[in-house]
């Protein structure tokens, strides 16, 4: 970790020894010796500069009596703390350099929001097993904004960044038409796309269908011979030659995270592009209680407790989450019947449920068994549904909500500020 | 419903995701109702496999007078037949799933078809807005439920996304009345797909947390860790201030509140 | 006296028209479809089914059982009596005084109508209904009058001779035509008279004869499918004439005493439907027109006037709202209480299998439930291989394995439910304690087909009946418990019909009596339970479908438990709403009848309510806490039992 850091940090890393409190260290009879000790603070030292312990008062007694000493000093803290600060210093990874490269792998990733996703980190892990060790280039083909400043340390060799207003938003025919061009000029060995909802499933089909070249869907297990697929709505394996073509699942391989690389821009020529059968007319405004609960990823849900439905409401919007109900807040007629969550209401599967004044009955908690993290608001600190909680508060909903309610409109007012000067 | 609209559906046999049943299709039952709601009763609903699988009565209950099987036997490939079928005759929609639930689903079938129709593909449509002048503005399904507006010339071939609007239920006395046209479609056994190996899907393996440490006191520290947060946290004394600041900055760290 | 031709006319005119409309209304009937009865054995039978079956009913109600027997009675004698002496002009003392006394019974029933009528309460239709009484009052009076000289008590002395006579004849006459009109004319041409004709022979065609002689009929006629070649124009009762001929007789029998809605808990709930009113739009749909006429109660919220009906029309289209048949919990409590022996759940359920079968039309979350069962034999779409998930850890033997038992354990669709496995639990923990040699199906169970069913789809009910069968027979076995009482009813009662000797010689019984059983003999020890005040809530599926009203009060008993009995308990319990897929299919209401059924327990003071069904469990646990607790037979017991050490 440290081989490659700076010079000046081995100044911090001098020992520095303080020769009195080792004297007193040595010495029992001294009448600050076991004061010395007890502080903890002395490191003995032999001449040679060798740390010496006294097993007798390091250590601590287990519970089953046993001595237990922790060999791993985290609590000895002077020296810890000089090592610490020299950690924290950023190292350089090395530099993976490839120079004409004999081989191409396209990894074209969806760029969500401009930034490599997980999703796209992992494939360009996977491509470079892919390259096992030949002297083959990892190319990144992005299309439009590219945000993403840690293209080195994703795996990125080479990068074709296709700029320009025929491939922003919905542009399928221009994108693959791009693809096309680059599959002439630099004839790649595999072209790997994310098997996902953001556009990377419909390029890669558009791509095997132009190139009449069969594809791997939704393939997991992948090495120069074989491929392995999930089929059958995932219920089969599919073990296959693996195509040139492959779109990937989640995980399909391992990020990169051990070297730099180098993002060599790659210059694509002479486009042919051709007016688009379909035009882009831009994105709809989406209420986020419009949502399906069942999709949605944050979900505020009413229960009992509730007893003001407009700060309830009011709270939704202010935060952005889709509403949900128990099943009694449903039956009282204060919620649809559509937003009832739970076994016989909708199984849902949000990152983030919060349930305000909801005890949680058997059902409720079933329904909400695959979300990932539970807030609850509730004045009964016994309920099912805080012990469920990864996050309780035991109050009154009224109060909490008027100050999320605030929250959250501070929140964006001051990011609606931060983007004005960011644009400024 | 849009008059002199000219809709096909092709639906395929479903899997239930539970108990592996065969079922009709989510996407596909979608894309029949999508179908309905387009074209009415002139509602074309095609079948490319085995006229005698029971599930297509399902699809014919939800109010089909008739529905075209393209008799074929099993491990051949839909896309010569369908490909005839819609070659003659004048189609301006066709709609599909976006992905079979049963064999390789790839999802490749409708690309393949707009390909050699040389038609553009709508993926993932949630719904059909309008359609005029040779035209049809569609709403794509983006995720979390976000809609993007596109307009597409006909004839198109669109892939039908589960936000659609959900199939009508299917009612059995329409489905066993529906007539079935069967047509003899060529058998063109997809010799690729029979090199595979299918085997029961394996579970996949949860991504652990490698922790890369350098030292052994690293490995140490990080094997011996609490997980964080595993308890829940509990707030009962606190200001009702702190106490809705504790929950909003969860929502900011789980990236909730944009 | 030269009108003396006019009082015997009258009556034969009125008699003749009277036959005319009986045909009329008979082939009103006969537009149903074919039933096999047995004529001649009913109509033999009839009187008995009157005198027993329906006044034991009747006789739930003292003063109207009374009033009934005077007025009906009165009357019956007196028009068999009144034809031999006025129209035949028999001439026979005996017969006048006879012909005297029955007009005086019926006259003093009359009068308890009347009275009845002066502040009716409002389940009571009212209209020509209210009329009635003076009607039988002009009658018994009139005829009184008539009669007097034929029994050898001139009246002509107390008027004066010539202008006198012909001015009474003709006001008798005039009276006669009124009271008879009412009374003759009526009856078959669709006064509230009708419910005698009607009723009589509702009672002779009966389709469930099993009911009379203190049988007991409950399950469901399953829908002919044929044999899968000929496909059927229409599966379930999309017209009135769909219906089988015998059903629309007995729509005609309604005397709409509003019983069926006094006890109907979606009609207390506010839900769109009033089983009285339901029967009396089945009359318009088969005799055609609107419901203007309708006198009594409308379905709540819904205003009566715009229904309108014919024979041949879809009643769904315009006479009944699909709502109003979606609101039945088929709790079978206006069944029980109907003194005509209707059977409305038949005719809600028939019209329920158009609306699913042909139309596709379920509410709510029928659908998905459907789709669920057809898919995955559950309805809430779990994997059919997590069904013995909950038993994991109970070592439950498995028929699979040993392909014999004593005690099948029907384990129902509780087995994917967590609170129903608390009950499984509980009662599997009670099977140990006594030993019982007992195994389940473990996966190869399949949802019995009740709410399928219940929803209208007879196609999937029947599917999984005989698939559920075809396990069955493969195995041996005395005796089926099941802790579902919805189980238990289909698997007792209904799954006959589908010519299966799975079940032949097999007891089927709910947990409550089996365990009933095993504490009479010993099997296992209770401590009794003390410090709680306890009632129970009878399963509608348990009591009124099985008639098990005892074993569950005798286990109480044995805990030492006195049970506060609610004031709607046994035959008469209120449903609590989970019954006929009514929370799937979820119809909105005024209230919810859960509420209303925990507010009849807490109105005993009890602290905790005993149940002997997970439906009925869910349901009242749902009712918003602070509430008695809600806990089944199983849980209590298997919470005493004292366990032996070994």
């Amino acid at each position: 970790m440290s081989d490659l850091s700076s010079k000046d940090s081995s100044l911090d890393n001098l020992l520095r020894r303080d020769p009195r409190a080792e004297w007193i260290a040595r010495n029992r009879l001294h009448p600050l010796h076991n004061e010395m000790l007890q502080i903890g603070g002395v490191e003995v030292r032999g001449p040679s500069g060798l740390l010496r312990k006294n097993p007798h008062v390091i250590g601590f007694i287990g519970p089953n009596g046993i001595k237990r000493i922790d060999r791993t000093n985290t609590s000895s803290a002077s020296l810890g703390d000089k090592k610490r600060s020299s950690a924290t210093k950023e190292t350089q990874l090395p530099l993976h350099i490839v120079e004409n490269p004999d081989f191409y792998i396209m990894v074209v990733a969806d760029m969500v929001g401009g930034r490599l996703t997980g999703h796209d980190k992992d494939i360009l892990g996977l491509a470079h097993q892919l390259v096992a060790k030949r002297n083959g280039a990892v190319t990144l083909v992005c299309f439009g904004d590219n945000k993403e400043t840690q293209c080195d340390l994703a795996g990125v060799d080479r990068l074709v960044h296709l700029q320009g207003e025929i491939y922003e938003g919905f542009a399928p025919e221009a994108r693959l038409n791009a693809l096309l061009q680059i599959e002439a000029q630099y004839k790649p060995d595999y072209w790997l796309f994310p098997d996902s909802v953001h556009g990377g499933m419909d390029l890669a089909c558009r791509l095997s269908a132009r190139l009449g070249e069969r594809l791997a869907a939704q393939a997991w297990q992948v090495n120069a011979e074989h491929t392995v697929c999930r089929g059958a709505s995932a219920s089969q394996d599919i073990l296959r030659d693996t195509p040139r073509i492959l779109t990937l699942l989640e995980e399909c391989g391992d990020a990169i995270d051990e070297s730099r690389h180098q993002v060599l821009p790659m210059a694509i020529d002479g486009i042919e592009q051709t007016t688009p059968a379909m035009v882009d007319k831009g994105l709809i405004a989406v209420d986020s209680n419009a949502v399906p609960l069942a999709e949605a990823e944050f979900i505020l849900s009413a229960g009992n407790g509730i007893h003001n439905w407009d700060q309830f409401h009011a709270a939704a919007a202010a935060l952005g989450a889709t509403e949900g109900a128990s099943r009694v807040a449903v039956d009282d007629g204060f919620m649809p019947r559509a937003r009832q969550v739970g076994a016989s209401g909708t199984w849902v599967t949000a990152r983030v449920y919060l349930a305000v004044g909801i005890s949680g009955a058997i059902q409720h908690m079933q329904g909400i068994g695959q979300c990932d993290k539970v807030v609850a608001i509730n004045t009964d600190a016994g309920c099912d549904m805080v012990k469920r909680a990864d996050l309780a508060v035991i109050a009154d909903s009224e109060d909490v909500l008027a100050e999320l309610i605030q929250l959250a409109q501070h929140y964006s007012l001051s990011k609606g500020q931060e983007e004005k000067s960011d644009a400024a | 419903m849009q008059p002199n609209i000219n809709v096909v559906s092709l639906v395929s046999i479903g899997r239930h995701p539970q108990s592996g049943r065969a079922r009709r299709a989510e996407q596909d039952g979608r894309a029949v109702e999508l179908g309905l709601t387009l074209a009415g009763q002139s509602l074309t609903v095609v079948h490319a496999g085995n006229a005698k699988e029971p599930v297509l009565r399902q699809y014919a209950g939800m109010g089909l007078p008739s529905l075209t099987v393209l008799e074929q036997s099993e491990g051949c490939d839909a896309l010569p037949v369908l490909m005839s079928f819609l070659q003659d005759k004048s189609v301006d929609v066709v709609l599909t799933g976006v992905r079979a639930e049963g064999g390789e689903s790839s999802g490749m079938l409708p690309y393949l078809l707009a390909e050699k129709l040389g038609w553009p593909l709508v993926p993932r449509v949630a719904e059909v807005l309008e359609i005029k002048n040779g035209e049809a503005e569609v709403l794509l399904a983006l995720p979390r439920g976000q809609r993007r507006a596109v307009t597409v010339k006909l004839p198109f071939i669109a892939s039908v996304d589960n936000a659609a609007q959900e199939a009508r239920q299917t009612a059995f006395g329409p489905g066993l009345r529906a007539d079935f046209k069967v047509l003899n479609g060529d058998s063109v056994v997809d010799e690729a797909a029979s090199q595979w190996q299918i085997s029961v899907a394996k579970p996949r393996p949860k991504r652990i947390k490698v922790v890369k440490a350098k030292t052994a006191a690293d490995r140490m520290k990080a094997a011996t860790a609490k997980p964080v947060g595993g308890g829940g946290k509990v707030l009962r004394n606190e200001s009702s201030t702190e106490k809705a600041q504790a929950i909003f900055d969860l929502l900011i760290e789980e990236k909730v509140i944009r | 006296m030269t009108l003396d031709w006019l009082p015997p006319t009258l009556i034969g005119v009125l008699l003749v028209l009277a036959v005319i409309g009986a045909v009329r209304r008979i082939n009103l009937w006969r537009a149903g479809q074919a039933e096999k009865v047995d004529i001649l054995a009913g109509l033999m039978a009839m009187p008995k089914r009157y005198l027993h079956d329906l006044h034991h009913v009747v006789e739930r109600d003292k003063y109207m059982s009374r009033t009934h027997v005077a007025t009906g009675g009165g009357f019956v004698l007196a028009m068999a009596l009144t034809i031999l002496v006025h129209l035949f002009g028999v001439e026979s003392h005996i017969l006048a005084w006879a012909l005297l006394a029955a007009l005086v019974m019926m006259f003093c029933g009359a009068i308890f109508v009347y009275k009845r009528r002066l502040n009716p309460p409002s389940r009571l239709s009212k209209g020509p209904w209210m009329r009635l009484p003076k009607s039988l009052l002009t009658f018994s009076i009139t005829f009184f009058v008539l009669t007097l000289p034929a029994a050898g008590l001139p009246i002509v002395g107390m008027l004066p001779e010539g202008t006198g006579g012909w001015i009474l004849t003709l006001v008798l006459s005039a009276l006669i035509l009124v009271s008879l009109s009412e009374m003759l004319f009526g009856m078959t041409w669709g006064g509230p008279m009708k419910h005698a004709f009607a009723g009589a022979l509702h009672l002779a065609f009966h389709r469930r004869p099993e009911r009379f002689g203190g049988g007991r009929s409950t399950g469901l006629k399953p829908v002919d499918f044929g044999d899968g070649v000929t496909i059927k124009e229409v599966y379930g009762v999309a017209k009135p004439t769909d219906f089988k001929w015998n059903q629309l007789l007995g729509f005609d029998a309604c005397v709409q005493c509003g019983r069926c809605e006094a006890v109907c808990p979606a009609f207390a709930a506010g839900q769109p439907l009033n089983p009285k009113k339901l029967i009396q739009d089945m009359v318009v749909g088969l005799a055609g027109g609107t419901d203007e006429k309708y006198a009594g109660s409308p379905y709540p919220n819904v205003e009566v006037g715009h229904a309108k009906g014919a024979p041949n029309q879809i009643i769904t289209d315009g006479l009944v709202n699909p709502d109003t048949l979606w609101s039945c919990t088929t709790c079978r409590a206006c069944v029980e209480e109907c003194p005509m022996m209707i059977e409305h759940v038949d005719a809600i359920v028939d019209m329920r299998r158009f609306l699913t079968l042909e139309k596709g039309e379920t509410p709510n979350k029928g659908a998905q439930v459907l789709e669920n069962i057809i898919a995955t034999d559950n309805p809430n779409g779990y994997s059919p291989a997590s069904r013995t998930h909950w038993a994991a850890d109970q070592n439950l033997k498995v028929m699979k394995d040993v392909k014999q038992a004593d005690v099948l354990f029907w384990v129902s669709d509780g087995a994917f439910d967590m609170r129903s496995q608390r009950i499984l639990r509980s009662f599997v923990k009670l099977l140990k304690a006594a030993n019982v040699d007992v195994a389940i199906l473990g996966d190869e169970e399949r949802d019995c087909g009740d709410v399928a069913r219940r929803l209208g789809d007879d196609a999937t009910f029947q599917s999984l009946a005989k698939r559920n069968l075809a396990t069955l027979s493969k195995y041996r076995f005395n005796t089926i418990v099941t802790t579902d009482p919805h189980a238990f009813h289909c698997l007792r009662n209904e799954y006959g019909d589908f010519g299966s000797d799975a079940l032949k010689d097999v007891e089927v019984l709910h947990h409550t009596t089996f365990l009933n059983r095993l504490i009479k003999e010993g099997r296992f020890h209770l401590s009794p339970l003390a410090g709680s005040k306890v009632t129970y809530h009878d399963p509608c599926y348990l009591g009124r479908y099985n008639g098990e009203y005892e074993a569950p009060r005798e286990l109480l008993a044995s805990l030492g438990i006195d049970v506060a009995e609610m004031e709607r308990s046994r035959f008469r319990s209120r449903c609590c709403g989970g019954g006929g897929g009514a929370p799937i299919t979820d119809i909105p209401g005024e209230r919810r009848i859960a509420d209303m059924r925990m507010e009849d327990v807490t109105s005993t003071g009890a602290d905790m309510v005993a149940v002997g069904c997970q439906q009925c469990t869910a349901m009242l646990e749902g009712v918003v806490e602070p509430r008695p607790v809600v806990k089944d037979i199983a849980e209590i017991l298997a919470g005493q039992l004292i366990e032996e050490t070994h």
